[in-house]
């Protein structure tokens, strides 16, 4: 029986050993990783629980992160809870099995530090590989700060392993900004927090030898296209297990979340939508231009970024006064309109306040996203708004050294 | 299909044709693409003879590629010797031995590859391959005499 | 474990087979001969993986399984992975009293062809062994990528022809000689190493048991012979393998704790690595007068490698 960690009422955590808590708290069965910068601290923090005692599971450390998700999937697949960590170059090494083990419908949970993707070499925060996983058929969760690095993993297991969802879900925070940063961090104790996670319910599992089971068979053109449809329909679904989750959640420690999180959009002009730590840097500044130059800004940011809350982002956008929206991209797009934008765009033509919608770019590669730049944001939007049509590129990039960087205009006859 | 109704485990063996199971809709597949090999309880699936066994439909043991087959190979109980060569050689599960006794062939499995006669130690052989539409009755009163051995 | 008796063939054939027919692996396919082998064994529950290729494609095609066990296939690379992860979790939930059976017995066993052993898979296989898992480790090798139609593989022989190793006006075929991967697996420090043959069906179902009654990570090369990509006849795998195993391409032997090498078949007569090779279509070319000195240079590494292997066993170290 694993040691009982003792934990202050709050404790000072970054983003990592906060995940790393929480991952020793759900009493993991299996937990196969490979650490990479900057999500190596939460393989180093459950190495230490290992140590020491604190986890009853086994630990295998493999020796590459392809490795790490394939012996995640043939541990799930065994019948029980398994989790790992990784970031940027790791997770486009396991993205192969990233697919299988959403077609495979097992809920792993992989705890995702982001970081920027090569070339060049970079180990600071973007979104790169966050999106790298969009298609993969993973729920994909947003952390904004260490807290919420610390609770939304309990919240992860809790939802993939829901018998109506049965899915792998990831859950991100930004690398360095949210991982390094020590913030408060309010955890629960261990038995509350395995309480609410719950016992896991084996489902077709290899080590029950009374129903051998065969996992990851083939299909071609007969049967590939239902199996995958039927895949598509328990993702979209998943919404109304996430809802519950986070109500439960809310019940268990007042802390609330929702597929998307919406800040001051009751009387919004102006909106910025964007992901990850950024979030509280735009609210912040949305404030300080609401008081300082009385310009209604609100900000829109999906927690939930896999299945896209398309529900939830037309309602947050579907305010009469909106009249423009700022969606930002923190990944290349590599040749197209940032995937943020085309999402919510296409949430937002469905609305009937039908706002302007611009795309920045910003934060390649851990590039800093600050308050003013936020601000000059909001107000370039209050811009658009005030002459009625967009006044820039369509597409921009923020925070770039050289001559304006820009793409596409409104076509205006 | 089954030629061999006298050999155990026929009842449920080969009762399609690969490809010709009922296509279901999305909302029938199996969740994850599982396949259970069998129904009930299989804890004891070590220590049963096929007949013994209640095998899923998503069993291969369910389905037949005889249709691959343009050869088959006929057996002649008086010749053999219960030697098992064919059994531990042939590469689809199509010899069929029940207590140290080889009794025959099961057809609904069967590629027609030619190993088992091949293996076959006895002078003639206990197994030949015949054409396909050759009744096994017909091949057996045409069973060659014992070869004399070369000097 | 809970052993079959490999006594004589008589009371082998009591086993109940647990891998089925129907799968779509070719007439006269080794792979099933040796899948079954080691199914035929034992009596124990059987968690089994395979990585992308022959065996795979063809015995767990939607909506059939060919397998009687619990079985997983993930990518070309990882069965071993897989399979380790499983294990994994087995000793985690045996010590959680999860399991619905703790006491049942089981045994964990990864299937790799030889491009995904020898090539695609050689890391995590070196990771799986490294790590020191209780499980076994079986390459069908037919020394090319047949699932895909006769690609070369670090497996293919010297001299073979295949469908990107061609022999031609320019080429004898593969220039390259084989890796030695029964070497490299033992230079793991694995328990248990061999490298065996159908043909030989008992010496490889008693590696087979010892292989599953050893604690720790074992791993064992098989010759497959393949029908279609070696160009023989689908009725002739056991002669082929013979002749394989009698000229000494194919050499029968075991290496445990990664010193003690014991040889585990002597050829009363050792053919000429003629006979194996002129069999088989993949090496017609190589009796044209220019490409003599190939099948010089097979018979001679024949010689030294036999040479190296008794003295290897004859040192006792």
């Amino acid at each position: 029986m694993a040691k009982e960690f003792e934990l202050n009422e709050v404790e000072v955590w970054d983003g990592n050993y906060a995940a790393s808590q929480a991952l020793r708290q759900a009493q993991i069965d299996v937990v196969a990783a490979y650490p990479i910068t900057p999500s190596t601290p939460i393989v180093e923090g459950y190495g230490a629980y290992v140590a020491n005692g604190y986890v009853d599971g086994e630990f295998v450390m493999v020796e590459s992160e392809h490795a790490a998700m394939s012996g995640c999937v043939g541990a799930a697949a065994a019948g029980g809870r398994v989790a790992t960590a990784t970031s940027s170059q790791g997770f486009a090494l396991m993205t192969e099995v990233l697919y299988q083990a959403s077609g495979m419908r097992l809920p792993i949970v992989l705890t995702v530090v982001n970081r920027a993707l090569a070339s060049p070499l970079n180990v600071r925060g973007d979104h790169s590989d966050m999106y790298l996983g969009r298609d993969s058929g993973w729920i994909q969760i947003d952390a904004f700060n260490a807290q919420e690095a610390y609770d939304l993993p309990l919240c992860a297991f809790r939802i993939g392993e829901h018998l109506d969802v049965r899915l792998p879900v990831m859950v991100h925070q930004d690398g360095f900004t949210t991982s390094h940063k020590a913030q408060n961090v309010y955890p629960l104790k261990d038995d509350v927090a395995y309480k609410f996670v719950g016992d896991y319910v084996p489902v077709d599992e290899m080590l029950d030898f009374t129903r051998p089971v065969t996992h990851g068979a083939q299909t071609e053109e007969d049967w590939h296209y239902e199996h995958k449809a039927k895949q598509h329909k328990a993702i979209m679904d998943s919404k109304t297990v996430i809802d519950e989750v986070f109500e439960d959640f809310k019940k268990l420690t007042g802390r609330e979340y929702k597929r998307v999180e919406t800040y001051m959009m009751e009387d919004a002009e102006v909106a910025l939508v964007l992901l990850g730590s950024s979030v509280e840097t735009a609210v912040l500044a949305a404030k300080q231009l609401r008081e300082e130059e009385g310009i209604k800004v609100g900000v829109v940011a999906p927690r939930c970024f896999r299945p896209f809350p398309y529900d939830l982002v037309r309602e947050a956008l579907d305010v009469p006064t909106l009249k423009a929206v700022c969606c930002l991209d923190k990944s290349s797009p590599g040749g197209a309109m940032g995937a943020l934008f085309n999402e919510v765009s296409a949430a937002a033509y469905t609305t009937s306040s039908r706002p302007m919608i611009t795309n920045y770019i910003y934060g390649l590669g851990g590039r800093d996203f600050a308050m003013d730049e936020a601000k000059r944001i909001m107000k370039e939007q209050k811009a658009h708004a005030d002459a009625g049509h967009i006044t820039t590129n369509i597409q921009q990039f923020s925070g770039l050294r050289g001559p304006k960087l820009g793409f596409y205009e409104t076509r205006r006859s | 299909m089954s030629m061999t109704g006298s050999v155990p485990g026929t009842d449920n063996r080969g009762i399609r044709e690969l490809g010709a199971e009922e296509k279901v809709g999305w909302d029938q597949v199996q969740q994850g693409v599982v396949l259970p090999s069998f129904e009930g309880d299989a804890a004891d699936i070590a220590h049963q003879k096929a007949e013994e066994r209640h095998y899923a439909d998503f069993n291969s043991y369910t389905a037949t590629v005889a249709s691959w087959r343009v050869l088959k190979p006929v057996y002649n109980r008086d010749i053999c010797i219960d030697c098992q060569n064919c059994w531990v050689w042939c590469p689809d599960t199509s010899i069929i031995s029940r207590d140290k006794q080889m009794l025959g062939i099961d057809y609904d499995h069967c590629k027609g590859c030619g190993v088992c006669v091949e293996v076959c130690p006895t002078n003639p052989k206990s197994l030949l391959m015949f054409n396909e539409a050759e009744e096994n009755e017909e091949a057996l009163s045409e069973w060659p005499q014992k070869e004399k051995k070369a000097k | 474990m809970a052993i079959t008796s490999i006594k004589n063939l008589k009371e082998f054939s009591t086993s109940n087979d647990r891998f089925e027919g129907a799968h779509l692996l070719c007439p006269g396919c080794a792979h099933s001969m040796i899948v079954r082998e080691l199914m035929n064994c034992t009596d124990d529950n059987l968690v089994i993986g395979s990585n992308t290729g022959c065996l795979e494609v063809s015995t767990a095609v939607y909506p059939y399984t060919s397998w009687d066990t619990s079985w997983i296939h993930i990518g070309f690379e990882n069965a071993a992975t897989a399979v380790t992860g499983a294990e994994a979790m087995h000793k985690a939930r045996k010590r959680k009293g999860t399991l619905k059976d703790p006491d049942a017995p089981v045994k964990f066993v990864a299937f790799g062809g030889d491009g995904s052993t020898f090539d695609i898979g050689f890391q995590w296989l070196s990771g799986a062994m490294e790590r020191g898992h209780d499980f076994t480790y079986i390459c069908l090798d037919n020394e090319n990528y047949a699932n895909t139609g006769g690609q070369r593989s670090s497996a293919t022989p010297i001299g073979a022809t295949t469908s990107t190793a061609q022999a031609g006006t320019h080429s004898y075929g593969k220039k390259e000689k084989k890796k030695d991967i029964v070497s490299i697996m033992a230079a793991h420090g694995a328990p248990y190493v061999a490298q065996l043959a159908p043909n030989k069906w008992k010496s490889m179902a008693k590696g087979f048991q010892k292989a599953l009654e050893t604690e720790g990570p074992c791993f064992i090369n098989t010759v497959s012979a393949c029908t279609t990509e070696w160009k023989f006849d689908p009725k002739d795998t056991i002669h082929i393998t013979d002749l394989a195993t009698d000229s000494l391409m194919f050499p029968i032997y075991e290496i445990i704790d990664g010193h003690e090498l014991n040889i585990l078949y002597r050829p009363k007569n050792v053919l000429k690595v003629e006979d194996y090779l002129g069999a088989q279509g993949r090496y017609r070319h190589l009796f044209k007068p220019e490409n003599k000195h190939v099948i010089e240079q097979i018979q001679s590494d024949i010689d030294k490698n036999w040479e190296m292997l008794q003295r290897r066993e004859e040192a006792r170290i």
